[in-house]
């Protein structure tokens, strides 16, 4: 396994953001954490990064312990949200030079050029960040997170503030990393139709609890409990959610 | 620790100095205005034989000396928010970057703005107000050094608050060393003070630099013990603030806060 979670939980005083949770990742799969708000998933994300500290349970990436290795594990990683930012007066060279510095990327110029190229931002490198939109930001963090060519990808809503022109060739780009380098990605999105092409795997989660482990079809018919030929994440989604509204 | 990451650190704040017009007035205009201002003020002591030559010294010396530990510590808090104001740290710290290589990043670009300040304020001194810090200058480095490493160890501190309260405490970053500065004796000799205020005035690497390097401008040459003292008291803060600062640091993730913090 890449990526094993075992039994985390995170409280913060009487709240319990994230309870009990387990899943494992293989190598080259791309795994879909999904729920509404306030499910746990960034939580989650942010203690698989380190930076949040689990109140119970453990995180072992490349076999390795997180609490252990950090500095070996985080190397080959990386992570993106669209609810992250850069230093705003610098340009989206200097950003991802920092970055790339920051992974003892090799020849990191030429390494830039092609994630420049690749999220079509080529023309925005010497814009400061404060000049870029919402879209031209999520490209720019996209480029971060491939700069290092990453094991394992977290990216948080990676296709949020996207135009569904700019998120299809996003995604054909991650699809190639995890086909031609085996990247292995874990991926939320509250697009469904996307995570049921982009995952092969799902794990959904609902008030810090995993309610259903599976692939989409499983998860479909584990969570509306009816016999389906084809994955509706949507519909299901809406389950999870009004469910909670009717309970209010 | 690795080089390539603190290297990173530094290009990080380097890019910030070259592209935020703020980074460019704390590293040169408020220590050459602290300068002309004194200057005309030792001007006027002069004329009419007001004050003589070692007091002049003694005001621009004392200027020149604490512009560069408070542009110290107050950067080192700085850079810090430069972090927070962005939403940078969530990226920062999902890198394999470790604190330590952070402040040490932070660290160096520091000392070159603090020299390039205290560098302008000295030769504004020396070409308008004829004091020449370096004749002075090999008996001044061991009391510019102290001063650095309190500078440092308050920077930590006041880094370690701001992650506690967040930026509501922001303003430390430009204050805190202001609070020391009445019992600091930095234009005043520590005889000066009141005489319960003398051992807190003591308890001060700053005063120990201060008066040494009054010793230097009258002729006395320079004080191990003064330095010596400085050095320990500094080790005892130093200890003191990186104590705190990783308590802080550790609870912040254990509650969240580093996600969070704004």
């Amino acid at each position: 396994m890449l990526l094993e979670v075992r039994n985390l939980s995170k409280r913060y005083g009487d709240v319990l953001a994230v309870d009990d949770v387990s899943f494992s990742i293989q190598a080259g799969e791309i795994l879909g954490l999904l729920g509404p708000n306030g499910a746990g998933k960034t939580t989650t994300i942010h203690m698989l990064l380190g930076l949040i500290t689990p109140s119970a349970g453990e995180v072992r990436v490349f076999g390795l312990r997180l609490a252990d290795n950090r500095e070996e594990i985080l190397a080959q990683m990386n992570f993106t949200s669209p609810y992250v930012a850069f230093p705003f007066r610098l340009t989206v060279m200097e950003n991802l030079g920092v970055f790339a510095r920051l992974y003892k990327v090799a020849e990191p110029g030429r390494r830039i050029a092609e994630m420049l190229r690749l999220f079509g931002v080529e023309h925005l490198k010497h814009k400061p960040i404060a000049q870029l939109s919402s879209g031209e930001n999520t490209r720019v963090g996209l480029c971060k997170a491939l700069i290092n060519k990453p094991r394992l990808l977290l990216l948080d809503e990676p296709t949020a503030y996207l135009d569904p022109e700019i998120a299809w060739q996003v995604k054909q780009v991650l699809l190639a990393a995890q086909r031609e380098f085996g990247t292995t990605i874990l991926y939320t999105s509250h697009n469904m139709p996307e995570v049921e092409r982009m995952c092969s795997r799902i794990v959904f989660m609902h008030h810090g609890r995993v309610i259903a482990a599976g692939s989409p079809i499983e998860i479909t018919r584990a969570i509306l409990k009816e016999e389906r030929s084809e994955p509706a994440l949507e519909e299901v989604f809406l389950r999870v959610a009004r469910s909670e509204e009717a309970a209010l | 620790m690795k080089t390539h990451r603190v290297a990173a650190v530094m290009v990080r704040h380097a890019y910030e100095i070259r592209r935020n017009a703020d980074r460019i007035t704390d590293m040169l205009y408020w220590p050459v205005l602290d300068i002309i201002v004194w200057g005309f003020f030792t001007i006027y002591l002069a004329h009419g034989g007001r004050a003589g030559g070692a007091l002049t010294d003694f005001l621009l010396g004392a200027a020149i000396l604490w512009g560069m530990f408070y542009a110290f510590q107050r950067d080192m808090a700085v850079g810090f928010l430069d972090e927070l104001w962005s939403r940078n740290l969530i990226n920062l710290f999902s890198t394999p970057l470790s604190v330590s290589e952070y402040v040490c990043g932070l660290v160096v670009v520091n000392l070159f703005k603090v020299a390039m300040g205290a560098g302008s304020a000295a030769l504004i001194a020396w070409a308008c107000y004829a004091f020449n810090i370096l004749p002075h200058l090999p008996q001044f480095v061991p009391y510019m050094l102290n001063l650095m490493l309190f500078g440092l160890a308050l920077g930590v501190f006041t880094t370690g608050l701001i992650f506690r309260y967040t930026t509501k405490v922001q303003g430390l970053a430009w204050s805190f060393a202001g609070l020391l500065q009445p019992v600091s004796c930095v234009f005043y000799p520590l005889s000066a003070l009141p005489r319960p205020l003398r051992v807190l005035a003591w308890m001060l690497p700053t005063t120990h630099a201060f008066e040494g390097m009054r010793q230097v401008l009258a002729g006395g040459g320079f004080s191990p013990a003064r330095f010596w003292w400085g050095l320990g008291l500094n080790a005892v803060y130093f200890a003191l603030a990186v104590a705190f600062f990783g308590r802080i640091f550790e609870s912040a993730r254990s509650r969240g806060l580093l996600v969070k913090l704004e």
